[in-house]
């Protein structure tokens, strides 16, 4: 029971994690019909940065610092990359971020060298908030978990409550409409590239040093986001919050699960049969927990392919 | 004048709480020529929609010769014999003009898995998309890339591409929009010629159009059909003077 | 005979004759570039015809190249097909698994589309590993290539020219199959998919038709891959493979049939060639890649055919001034770039950073590059890129400037013409 309670929330801070940078993408989706495939490399970058900064300037500053850097650069490749090729169509604009995602990771590895770096909790967080059952819970991630929903709460009244934020959702909704009413919508749209990315960043120096900070980091955490908001729905901010939430409690579960398919063949006297033919079925779930998701999302493509909370159409 | 082929009894769609169409009946009868009119937002292109499988209904029910298509899927839709063109214009823009039809002609051919046959060495898809050409005057655009070429030429390539399944039912959504007085004349006849021995049902504004064209007009206001007839009936009609034409007849 | 038919004779001749002139590495190398031109050329027709961007197209590759090492072991190593006919394993394994996928992904379009090729890549490669069975964990699998139709297959030179034959008829069934029906539909399929579904086709069963097709002959390309090493690992999986071929065809252009076989060839040529120079490779083809998307969207291709409108626009003469500067901008800021990353990879490696805390404090040991020594604290060093890219972006102004006064020069003449012929302009 204890073990359960552990990997729930261990997967409840994973799905957090998972959820501030798809709130990003999502948002920017909504507002840019662009799938930004260098969303991904936002939450690397905050971590890099955030691992060069804590030298300098401490670990509180760096995770300070370094989402506002990545903000920098989102407002860069927002404003003198993809409002250059607009004109040619979302399908350039999705390869144009590819390429980018492609570029920062290649630059990463020649700066910081293609292995992973030594970016590490600090000490003096490095204790346990609380034990369950003789196992202490590490106090970093009731942290991470906090800033993660620390940082909803803001966005959420930010986006309801603020002058900024209606115009901000209005020009989501009816950009043009938003232009005519004197809006500035091509700022507006730079901003929220920024924040979406800074927001990333804000994950990635956080997450970062309780994970680990490698050049691939980028790639397993993006396709991860894009399960997340197949399954989720895109566009939908509670769509993707469902299907983090859901990802991360299912991933953290199944590492613990050492049984196989071939388990289940026993319920109907088939062991024998599922263990001679091996493969799939002899597979241990705990082995696999890394593709569980996957598989998760062909089952939603195939009963229900808007997502689970995705409009159809 | 034959039995209905096509009829709608009872229809209703909904978008959230808003309904759109609010029950309508209505006989497309073989071979007839019918126009849907009414005011703009008075749900006509939504009948369009729901009868060609766009969208589907969220009650009552559309009979196609004895069948219930309501929902059906656009594809199997068209292949029982019902074709329709858009309101907005919907070809393939980067592609030929030749090449749009050619890919309208292919489907009667059941070419739609071929890989082992070239297309440019079919005769009789060739032939068939140069008469469909010919039919609404496009022959010298034929190599014309489609997305270039005029508003008034893209509506044409719209209705040869909708005749060229060989339809039982054609629906036309406002094939003369942006037509000059002398292309809406050569449209009008020219869809009075290729629908002789098939149904039509059009949505047009151009009210010499329909009434020169029709057969039997109906009436759609705010998602209902109130009234159905021969276009001096609804001409004469009180309620729709008053609900629609007004002036316009009058006039 | 068409001047392209000349130009396809040619290049069919010079790949015909080319084992005589090449040494065994060389040769590898065209094997390779062969199969990257098949493996773009079979990703074009989904990416670029169908119009559905894939980003997992690796998967396919590797199941080719896995069923065509299996083919090759089966029956104790004699095989299953005679050797020059393996490369059908593949076609039949990449098929299959892209029915599979196909038949889920294309339920979506669009940015959906891509995310399920990239998450079902993704499945694979997380799950080949624990599969020993099928991929050979992490050694992999091996295999021989048994002698067939009185070929030894021993030597490079015959299984250049075994993969010789099949990339040209698979090609050549690449193009003939744009001339087809389906062929004609697939383009339909990227401009308007609404429209064609109003036209009476079943729209899913024909993306899945064009996802198995392209799929099938990645599979050959995987399977040609394994002919040639005889070996395959999950490695085949990963998505760096499938990376390379998005960037690759796109590099060569997306609008014209050849440009993703001129784009593969070309980046794998070079990726060849600059292996033992440099370590950045992939940042260069990157930042290529980048480059293209942003000022030549129709890739190199496009930019020949874009230069050759513009000499029947503007005649040969006014033109070439144009090119040389565009020419010279290209290869300055391409040195400029070059030169700073090899510099900073050099700089901030780990052995040279090793090197330099060992020596005394303060002093930077000098960095050899392009036969010099420079030192990394002196300014001079970091002052040729700048230079070089000053210079490489003057010029390129210079090249637009020239291009603009072109355009201005043949609209003023288009006025003067249209104003001595006043009846016309009526």
């Amino acid at each position: 029971m204890d073990w359960l309670l552990v990997s729930v929330m261990n997967g409840v801070v994973y799905g957090l994690l998972l959820f501030m940078v798809s709130a990003g993408l999502t948002l920017i989706f909504g507002m840019m019909g662009v799938l930004n495939f260098a969303h991904a490399s936002f939450y690397m970058l905050g971590a890099y940065f955030a691992f060069s900064l804590q030298a300098r300037i401490g670990f509180w500053g760096a995770i300070l610092v370094a989402p506002i850097i990545v903000g920098a650069v989102g407002v860069v490749v927002e404003r003198y990359f993809l409002r250059r090729v607009h004109q040619y169509g979302h399908a350039h604009e999705l390869l144009l971020t590819f390429g980018l995602s492609f570029m920062i990771a290649e630059l990463v590895k020649l700066f910081y060298g293609n292995y992973p770096v030594n970016y590490r909790i600090p000490g003096s967080l490095d204790f346990a908030a609380f034990a369950v059952g003789g196992l202490d819970y590490p106090a970093y991630r009731v942290l991470m978990g906090g800033v993660a929903m620390a940082m909803f709460v803001l966005i959420y009244l930010l986006l309801t409550r603020t002058r900024v934020g209606i115009i901000v959702r209005s020009a989501i909704y009816k950009p043009r409409m938003a232009e005519a009413l004197g809006h500035n919508v091509p700022l507006v749209f730079m901003g929220v590239f920024g924040v979406g990315a800074a927001l990333a960043g804000l994950a990635g120096a956080v997450a970062g040093a309780f994970y680990t900070t490698n050049p691939n980091m980028a790639l397993e955490l993006g396709v991860m986001v894009f399960v997340v908001v197949v399954v989720g729905g895109l566009g939908s901010l509670g769509g993707a919050m469902l299907a983090s939430i859901l990802i991360g409690t299912i991933t953290s579960l199944s590492v613990g699960i050492d049984a196989s398919l071939s388990d289940l063949f026993a319920l109907f006297g088939a062991r024998q049969w599922a263990e001679g033919v091996g493969g799939l079925l002899t597979l241990k779930v705990s082995s696999t927990a890394g593709t569980i998701p996957f598989a998760l999302m062909l089952l939603i493509l195939l009963v229900r392919p808007h997502g689970l909370l995705g409009e159809k159409g | 004048m034959s039995d209905a082929i096509l009829t709608l009894r009872g229809l209703k769609k909904s978008f959230g709480d808003i309904e759109i169409i609010r029950g309508v009946d209505l006989d497309l009868l073989g071979g007839e020529r019918h126009a849907l009119i009414g005011p703009n937002g008075a749900g006509k292109s939504t009948i369009f929609h729901l009868i060609s499988g766009n969208i589907a209904p969220t009650a009552g029910e559309i009979m196609f010769a004895g069948k219930q298509i309501g929902g059906a899927q656009p594809q199997a839709i068209n292949h029982l014999g019902i074709s329709r063109s858009f309101q907005i214009t919907n070809i393939f823009p980067r592609l030929t003009t030749f090449e749009n039809l050619r890919l309208a002609v292919m489907r009667a051919h059941g070419l739609q898995y071929n890989f082992w046959r070239l297309v440019d060495n079919n005769r009789r898809v060739r032939e068939q998309t140069e008469r469909l050409l010919e039919m609404v005057r496009l022959q010298a655009r034929a190599d014309s890339i489609a997305g270039e070429m005029s508003y008034s030429e893209q509506r044409s390539l719209e209705i040869a591409m909708t005749l060229a399944s060989d339809p039982r039912v054609i629906l036309l959504d406002e094939p003369m929009a942006g037509m000059s007085r002398d292309e809406t004349e050569y449209t009008s006849n020219l869809i009075r010629e290729v629908t002789k021995g098939r149904a039509l049902m059009i949505v047009e504004h151009d009210m010499d159009v329909v009434f020169s064209l029709s057969e039997r007009v109906s009436v759609l206001v705010y998602g209902q059909v109130i009234a159905t007839g021969t276009p001096e009936e609804i001409r004469r009609n009180a309620s729709v003077k008053e609900a629609y034409l007004g002036e316009e007849v009058a006039a | 005979m068409k001047p392209v038919h000349i130009l396809l004779l040619g290049i069919v001749l010079a790949l015909l004759a080319l084992p005589s002139f090449l040494t065994p590495g060389l040769v590898n190398a065209a094997i390779q570039m062969l199969i990257a031109a098949l493996f773009a050329s079979a990703y074009y027709l989904l990416c670029g015809q169908a119009g559905m961007l894939s980003f997992g197209h690796a998967a396919y590759f590797g199941m080719g190249a896995f069923a065509t090492i299996h083919a090759m072991n089966a029956i104790g190593g004699t095989g299953l097909l005679p050797t020059p006919l393996m490369p059908l394993a593949g076609a039949i394994g990449g098929g299959a698994f892209g029915f599979f996928a196909g038949y889920f992904s294309t339920k979506r379009t669009g940015t959906y589309f891509a995310m399920i090729t990239l998450a079902i890549a993704e499945l694979v490669h997380a799950l080949a590993p624990h599969l020993k069975a099928l991929f050979g964990g992490e050694a992999g699998v091996s295999a021989t290539r048994m002698p067939a139709w009185g070929f030894t297959f021993g030597s490079t030179n015959e299984v250049y020219y075994l993969t010789l034959a099949w990339v040209a008829l698979c090609l050549t069934l690449l193009y003939l199959y744009t001339r087809t029906p389906l062929g004609r539909l697939t383009l339909g399929l990227r401009e308007n998919t609404h429209r064609l579904r109003f036209l009476g086709y079943n729209t899913h069963g024909l993306a899945i038709c064009v996802f198995v097709v392209s799929a099938m002959f990645s599979g050959v390309a995987g399977g040609l891959l394994v002919v040639s090493n005889e070996a395959a690992n999950y490695v085949l999986f990963d998505a760096h493979l499938s990376a390379s071929v998005v960037l690759n065809t796109y590099i060569g252009g997306v609008r014209v049939f050849l440009g993703p076989i001129l784009g593969a060839s070309l980046m794998t040529f070079f990726g060849y060639a600059v292996s033992d120079l440099t370590q950045s490779w992939l940042l260069y083809q990157g930042a290529l890649f980048v480059l293209v998307m942003m000022y030549m969207p129709n890739g190199l291709a496009g930019l020949f055919g874009q230069i050759g409108q513009w000499r029947s626009r503007f005649g040969l003469a006014a033109l070439i001034p144009f090119v040389l500067l565009a020419l010279g901008a290209g290869l300055l800021v391409g040195g400029g770039g070059a030169f700073a990353i090899e510099m900073l990879q050099r700089f901030l490696s780990q052995d040279y950073q090793a090197l330099a805390s060992a020596n005394a404090a303060g002093t930077w040991p000098p960095i050899r590059l392009f036969k010099h020594d420079w030192s990394p604290a002196a300014p001079g060093t970091w002052l040729v890129p700048a230079t070089l890219l000053t210079a490489g972006a003057g010029l390129a102004v210079l090249a637009r400037q020239w291009l603009r006064r072109l355009v201005q020069r043949e609209e003023s003449n288009r006025a003067a013409a249209e104003a001595s012929v006043p009846g016309d302009a009526a």
